[in-house]
């Protein structure tokens, strides 16, 4: 069987694991945002916690991806719930920094005329500070959705969902025809998934900032 | 003592002037610094004035004014706005009441110059149709047309014009105090010169009550209805108007700092309204035949006469040679120079100096504000202002010196 004959075949199956694939990408990295921004935050404010909270961000790339899969199994099971808790780790380093470096890099006099009109730190966090890091931090998601999306392929190997069980099941299957296909497969849909959700992110990333910032 | 004392003491108190900012014993110390930033500050500013802090940088001006808004929190010492102890209010509630314009505009630069102008009317939750129509009529008035500008962002305008946006959204909520911290300090000399004049126009109609802060003694002088000289720490070396700082100054430090040519920086505060002028020039229109044209000139004193057109306003000048060449068929619009030196009369005296010697013909002349002639300003007419200032001035050392001969006595 070619490959082109395996893609047609295939293509439902592939189709549908992709979009398991997307599914576990968007609710880890959604759950990074929700853990990550709020991170960032305090980390800009707060001097003292800023290097421990940056540092334990980044202890979690350095482990070994499997290690940090396997770690969760006792816990939660196997299938998604560890997968979703591993990636969302990984995916907190670039969020986490690039909200404090852009947090940084709001420019003190923006700052210090906000906080002098009378706004609260709270409006002038929401208003000012959040909209004019809002590029880097966008930034710093769109690096985490891509390394995500690339180590989310290695869930099924704790049972979890997507293209990871294609390139799998070919790795398992050695010495059979089709094998390289479903490797291939795999492999293609997690690029094309890649690129789509990179276009997503110059789409949104339009959308989301404003033209005097731009 | 008792606080009264305390804040009646440095200053001078005009008839009739309102106090409205006091600060009693303002002091910040920094954590982890030897001395106080700003010690003691004690300093009544009136209702309806600028009043300019003005110092050597590091001085403390800028701590002493952010005190003033809080962005700072004193160690000790009492602001009072109207009476009214500051110290223990809300702060962000108390800035949406102050006017505060910084050097570097700190315009919001993802929000359009007209969400910038409307920040602290939405902040103190106007409707929407009302922050409209005041941010126009505030554009109006710093002179940007607002349907030009109201959509731009702050990157799309000039560093005059941000400056002008920030003049505005200072004054957007209408705030009895405004704060300027060097507002006009990173601006070109030209266009510093023009907004300085636009805001002194703009002050007369606002009347707020006003600190402000440079450490350019020419600009103190310019702004000021009163300047507190600062050395360090923000240690008051002066607190007077403009014309007593430069006939009376308290010390070395304040004569120092007012630097050399105190009489020349005169010509900064008279206004050619406030002087004489002079009248006598001989005029005609430019429809009068030449040769009575001629007789008006050799009737002067003048070498030159000046020739207004039909609405009065200033053409050219002319002398003697020009009008023979007239009688020869030239036109009179095509002869002698066209007159340049033009200046109307809030103009300052050094503004029409500095007109005068830009032109090729030996003054300047003043109009109204249609335009038309009024009259004069000739180097003589600025001598003499020179030369009153360096003569009290001279009085006033005299008596200084008078005043200690006695006291030296006395310690012998
Ligand atoms: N946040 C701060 N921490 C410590 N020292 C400060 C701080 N802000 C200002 N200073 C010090 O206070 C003094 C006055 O500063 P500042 O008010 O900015 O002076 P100016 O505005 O007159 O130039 C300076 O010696 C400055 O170094
Ligand atoms: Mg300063």
């Amino acid at each position: 069987m070619t490959f082109a004959e395996y893609l047609t075949r295939n293509y439902d199956n592939l189709l549908e694991l992709g979009l398991e694939h997307l599914n576990l990408v968007l609710i880890s990295m959604g759950i990074a945002l929700a853990v990550g921004l709020p991170l960032g935050i305090v980390a800009h404010r707060n001097g003292f916690l800023r290097n421990p909270i940056l540092a334990g961000a980044g202890f979690f790339l350095t482990l070994p991806s499997l290690a940090l899969f396997s770690i969760f199994i006792p816990v939660l099971g196997i299938g998604a719930p560890p997968a979703i808790a591993a990636l969302s780790l990984y995916a907190l380093l670039p969020i986490v920094s690039n909200t404090v470096t852009g947090l940084a890099s709001v420019s003190p006099a923006v700052v210090k005329a906000s906080q002098g009109m009378g706004m609260t730190g709270f409006q002038r966090l929401l208003r000012v500070e959040l909209p004019l890091a809002w590029p880097v931090i966008l930034t710093g998601i769109r690096v985490s959705t891509q390394v995500v999306i690339g180590i989310a392929a290695i869930a099924a190997l704790v049972g979890g969902p997507g293209l990871g069980t294609e390139i799998f099941r070919g790795l398992r299957s050695q010495g059979n025809a089709s094998a390289p296909n479903l490797v291939y497969g795999g492999t293609l849909g997690v690029i094309v998934l890649a690129l789509l959700l990179d276009a997503a992110f110059v789409l949104i990333r339009r959308l989301t900032t404003s033209r005097g910032i731009r | 003592m008792t606080t009264t004392e305390t804040m009646a003491q440095p200053g001078p108190t005009a008839a009739g002037a309102k106090p409205m900012i006091e600060l009693v014993g303002l002091t910040k110390r920094f954590p982890g610094t030897a001395e106080a930033a700003v010690d003691g500050l004690t300093l009544t500013v009136n209702e309806g004035e600028i009043t300019v802090l003005v110092g050597p940088s590091g001085c403390g001006k800028t701590t002493s004014m952010e005190l003033i808004n809080r962005l700072i929190e004193p160690t000790s010492g009492q602001i009072l706005i109207d009476g009214e102890d500051m110290t223990h209010t809300n702060p962000d509630e108390l800035r949406r009441h102050i006017g505060y314009v910084i050097q570097e505009t700190g315009l919001l630069p993802h929000r359009t110059i007209a969400q910038n102008v409307g920040t602290v009317p939405g902040l103190l939750g106007w409707d929407k149709a009302r922050i409209a129509a005041r941010v126009d009529e505030l554009l109006e008035m710093v002179g940007m047309d607002p349907a030009t500008y109201r959509g731009r962002y702050p990157k799309e305008l000039s560093g005059g014009q941000r400056q002008r946006v920030g003049v505005a959204r200072a004054l957007a909520a209408d705030p009895p105090v405004m704060l300027m911290d060097e507002p006009f300090g990173a601006i070109d000399p030209i266009t510093r010169e023009r907004l300085q004049n636009e805001f002194l126009r703009l002050q007369q109609q606002v009347r707020k009550t006003i600190i402000f802060v440079t450490h350019d003694i020419d600009e103190a002088l310019k702004m000021g209805d009163r300047i507190a000289v600062l050395r360090n720490q923000s240690h008051i070396a002066q607190y007077d108007t403009p014309e007593n700082l430069l006939t009376s100054p308290a010390d070395d430090y304040v004569s120092d700092f007012i630097g050399a040519g105190a009489s020349l920086k005169r010509l900064n505060l008279s206004r050619v309204r406030d002087i004489e002028m002079a009248t006598d020039a001989p005029t005609a229109s430019l429809s009068t035949p030449v040769a009575e044209v001629r007789a008006v000139l050799l009737a002067s004193t003048w070498t030159s006469l000046l020739l207004l057109d039909a609405t009065g306003r200033p053409a050219r000048w002319v002398n003697s040679r020009d009008l023979a060449r007239a009688e020869k068929g030239t036109a009179l619009t095509e002869l002698g120079l066209p007159v340049e030196a033009i200046v109307e009369p809030h103009a300052t005296l050094a503004d029409a100096l500095d007109e005068l010697i830009a032109s090729n013909v030996g003054c300047t002349v003043v109009v109204d504000g249609t335009g038309a002639y009024q009259g004069v300003v000739d180097l003589e007419t600025i001598m003499t202002v020179v030369r009153t200032v360096r003569d009290e001035y001279e009085r006033f050392h005299l008596a200084q010196k008078l005043a200690q001969q006695p006291a030296d006595g006395q310690v012998r």
